[in-house]
C-alpha cells in the first residue's frame, strides 16, 4: 500500500513532457493528478487539468471524477471531497493512490480541528471527517479528546508537535565555527 | 553548388579541424547572407557536416534555414523540432559557446515555432536541455530562460520552470548582457512572477515584478508597465497595500506608469473601483487576479481585528467584516487557522473565536535551523559582492575614470541603447 508516491510523480512528469505530440497516456495524466491532490499541490493540479487536452477528459471519467474531488479539495468543502471520493469505483493503479489520498485528507481534517477548536459539536467532526459517529468517537477517544455531559459537544486537544529533530553537537559546532570564522575575517 | 556556399563549408571543416573557433565565428557572422541567398541547398550542406565536429557550423545553418522569411521558400518545418533536438542533444558544449547568441536565437526560433503550432509543452525538455548546455554556471541567466518560462505558461505546465526560477541569478550571460536588447531580461522577470503569482508563490512573484519594474530606463517598455500592474494587484493580494517602490526605481517609471495604471491604484481606496473599471481588468486579462484581491480584503478585515480584540463572537466578526452570517465568518477564520495566516481558537458551543498570539517562541531547533540557512546565505552573498567589488577594482575603464579627470571625460556609453544594466 505504502509506495513511494513523490518518485512516481517525478517519472509520471517526466514521461508527460517526453510524450510525442504532447499528449500523454489517460492513466498517466489520471495518476499524476491524482497524486498532486495527495500532496496538497492543488495549484499544479488545476494546471494538469486544465492541459489535459478535451477529447482525453471526456472519453476517461476517472480523470474527471478524480479532479471533482480536486475542485472540493479547492474550495475546501471537506463534506463534499468525502462526497467525490467515494462516488466512483477507482479502479488501479489510480486506486492506491486514492485510498492514500482519503487517508491524508482524513488526518488533515482531525489536525485542524484540534488546531482550531476549543470545542466543537460532534456533528461538525462527523461531516469534516467524514465518519460515522461511532467511528469519530472511537477515535476521539484514541486521540484523548474529551466528550462533554450533553453527549454533543467535544473538547479537542491541539495535535502534539513531532519530536524536534537533532543535529549532531558536531556539526552545530562546525557551523558556528564557519560563521566565526567569516566575522572574524 | 554555389561556390561562396562551398568556401563556407570548407572554412567551417578546416577551422573546427584547427581548433581557432573565434575565428570561425566571425567569418559565420559574415556568410549569414551566402547562406540565406542558398536556402534551397542547405539541406546539402547540413548532411555534409557533423553536429559534434563541426557544431558552429551546423547550428550556423540551422539559424539560417529556418530564419527565412514565411512565404520566401517552402522550407520544411516538420522537421524542424526534430533537427533540433537533434542539435541540442550531440552538439559540442564548447563549441557553441562561442556564439552564444546564435545558440539562443535557434532556441528562440525554435519557441516560436512551437508556439505557432501550439504544442509548447514539447519544448520545455529539449529546452532545459539547452540552458544546461550553456550555461557556465547555473546561477546564470540566458536569453533562453525566457522563452522555458513562456512556454511553460502556454502550456499550463508550470512545475519544470521553478527550478530555474528559483536559482538566484547571478551572472548574465554574454548575449543578454551588455547592451543587448533588454527584452529578454525583462520578459524573464515578467513570465517568472507570472508562473509563480499562478502558484500562489506571491512572496517570489512580488520580487520578480519588482525586478521588471526597478530595472534602469530611459524608456519604459511595454513589459514594464503590464508587471507594473500586475506588481499592485500582488502587493494587495499580500500586503493589504500597495508597497513603496524602492528609490532606485527609474524616474521615467514613476513619470510615466503610474497615470497609465490609475484603475489599479484605485482599487486600494473603493470596494466599488473593481466594477467600474471592470473594461480595464478584463482587457489586461487581470481579472482573475482582480478578484483575488477582493477576496484577500476580508482576510486582512480578520487580521486586523486580531489585533483590536482578545475574544470575538462569531457574529460580531461577520458584521464587522462584512461577511453574510457567523457560519461564513467561522469558515473563513477556519481556513486563515489552516494556512497560518492567524492563530485562534473557536469554542462552537458558545459562538465565540478567542484570538491567539502566534505560539512560535522562536526557540526550536527549526528557528536555529532558518537562523542557519539565513546566515549562510548572507556569507555567501558577502562573498559574490567581494568577488565584483575585485572585479570593478581592476577594470581598466574604472582605473582609468577613478584616475583621471571626475567631469570630461566620462564616456556617453547607454545614449543610444533603451535600457543598460550591470551586474
Amino acid at each position: 500500500m505504502i509506495t513511494n508516491f513523490d518518485k512516481l510523480c517525478g517519472e509520471l512528469e517526466k514521461q508527460e513532457l517526453e510524450a510525442p505530440n504532447g499528449v500523454a497516456s489517460p492513466t498517466t495524466y489520471s495518476q499524476l493528478l491524482a497524486i498532486y491532490l495527495y500532496q496538497n499541490d492543488l495549484c499544479n493540479a488545476k494546471f494538469l487539468w486544465k492541459r489535459i487536452p478535451q477529447n482525453v477528459t471526456s472519453s476517461n471519467p476517472e480523470i474527471a471524477a478524480v479532479w471533482a474531488i480536486g475542485q472540493m479539495l479547492w474550495k475546501k468543502d471537506l463534506p463534499g471531497t468525502y462526497q467525490a471520493l467515494a462516488a466512483y469505483d477507482w479502479t488501479e493503479p489510480v486506486a492506491n493512490i486514492i485510498r492514500a489520498l482519503e487517508e491524508k485528507v482524513r488526518e488533515r481534517a482531525f489536525n485542524l480541528i484540534g488546531r482550531s477548536y476549543s470545542s466543537i459539536s460532534l456533528d461538525t467532526v462527523v461531516a469534516m471527517t467524514g465518519l460515522s459517529r461511532d467511528a469519530v468517537l472511537h477515535l476521539c477517544r484514541d486521540r484523548k479528546w474529551t466528550l462533554n455531559e450533553d453527549n454533543i459537544t467535544i473538547q479537542p486537544t491541539p495535535p502534539t508537535q513531532p519530536a524536534p529533530l537533532h543535529t549532531s553537537s558536531e556539526d552545530q559546532l562546525f557551523k558556528l565555527t564557519e560563521f566565526v570564522s567569516f566575522l572574524e575575517n | 553548388m554555389a561556390s561562396p556556399l562551398e568556401q563556407f563549408v570548407n572554412n567551417v571543416r578546416t577551422m573546427s579541424a584547427s581548433g581557432s573557433f573565434r575565428e570561425l565565428c566571425d567569418i559565420i557572422g559574415k556568410s549569414d547572407e551566402v547562406l540565406q541567398r542558398n536556402s534551397a541547398h542547405l539541406n546539402t550542406v547540413l548532411e555534409t557536416l557533423d553536429i559534434q565536429q563541426h557544431s558552429l557550423g551546423v547550428l550556423a545553418v540551422l539559424v539560417a534555414k529556418f530564419s527565412l522569411p514565411q512565404g520566401t521558400n517552402d522550407i520544411d518545418k516538420s522537421t524542424m523540432f526534430q533537427q533540433i533536438h537533434d542539435f541540442i542533444n550531440n552538439c559540442n558544449g564548447e563549441q557553441v559557446r562561442f556564439s552564444p547568441d546564435l545558440y539562443a536565437n535557434l532556441c528562440h526560433l525554435l519557441t516560436d515555432h512551437l508556439v505557432e503550432i501550439k504544442q509548447p509543452i514539447r519544448g520545455i525538455e529539449i529546452l532545459k536541455k539547452a540552458i544546461r548546455k550553456i550555461q557556465l554556471f547555473d546561477s546564470q541567466l540566458t536569453s533562453i530562460h525566457a522563452d522555458l518560462c513562456q512556454l511553460c505558461l502556454l502550456s499550463k505546465c508550470m512545475k519544470p520552470s521553478l527550478e530555474f526560477l528559483d536559482t538566484d541569478v547571478t551572472g548574465i550571460g554574454s548575449e543578454l548582457g551588455g547592451n543587448n536588447d533588454s527584452k529578454h531580461f525583462l520578459l524573464y522577470y515578467y513570465y517568472g512572477g507570472m508562473i509563480y503569482t499562478a502558484m500562489k508563490n506571491y512572496d517570489r512573484a512580488l520580487y520578480f515584478f519588482e525586478v521588471v519594474v526597478t530595472v534602469p530606463a530611459m524608456v519604459v517598455s511595454h513589459i514594464m508597465l503590464e508587471a507594473y500592474k500586475k506588481y499592485i494587484l500582488v502587493s494587495y493580494i499580500l500586503h493589504g497595500k500597495i508597497l513603496p517602490m524602492p528609490k532606485y526605481v527609474s524616474q521615467v517609471v514613476c513619470r510615466f506608469l503610474k497615470p497609465l495604471s490609475v484603475a489599479y491604484h484605485e482599487l486600494a481606496t473603493s470596494q466599488h473601483a473593481a466594477i467600474k473599471h471592470r473594461e480595464t481588468f478584463v482587457r489586461d486579462k487581470n481579472m482573475g487576479l482582480v478578484n483575488q484581491v477582493l477576496g484577500s480584503m476580508y482576510k486582512k478585515n480578520i487580521q486586523r481585528l486580531t489585533k483590536t480584540f482578545l475574544t470575538l463572537s462569531l457574529s460580531d466578526v461577520a458584521s464587522r467584516v462584512q461577511l453574510s452570517g457567523p457560519a461564513q465568518a467561522e469558515s473563513y477564520i477556519l481556513n486563515m487557522i489552516e494556512e497560518g495566516e492567524i492563530y485562534a481558537m473557536i469554542n462552537q458551543k458558545d459562538g465565540m473565536v478567542v484570538f491567539l498570539d502566534s505560539p512560535e517562541k522562536y526557540a526550536s531547533p527549526e528557528t536555529l535551523c532558518v537562523l542557519e540557512q539565513q546566515m549562510a546565505a548572507c556569507t555567501k552573498l558577502h562573498q559574490y559582492i567581494q568577488e565584483m567589488d575585485e572585479q570593478i577594482q581592476v577594470n581598466p575603464q574604472y582605473v582609468k575614470k577613478s584616475v583621471g579627470s571626475h567631469d570630461e571625460d566620462i564616456p556617453a556609453t547607454s545614449q543610444n541603447s533603451k535600457t543598460t544594466y550591470s551586474m
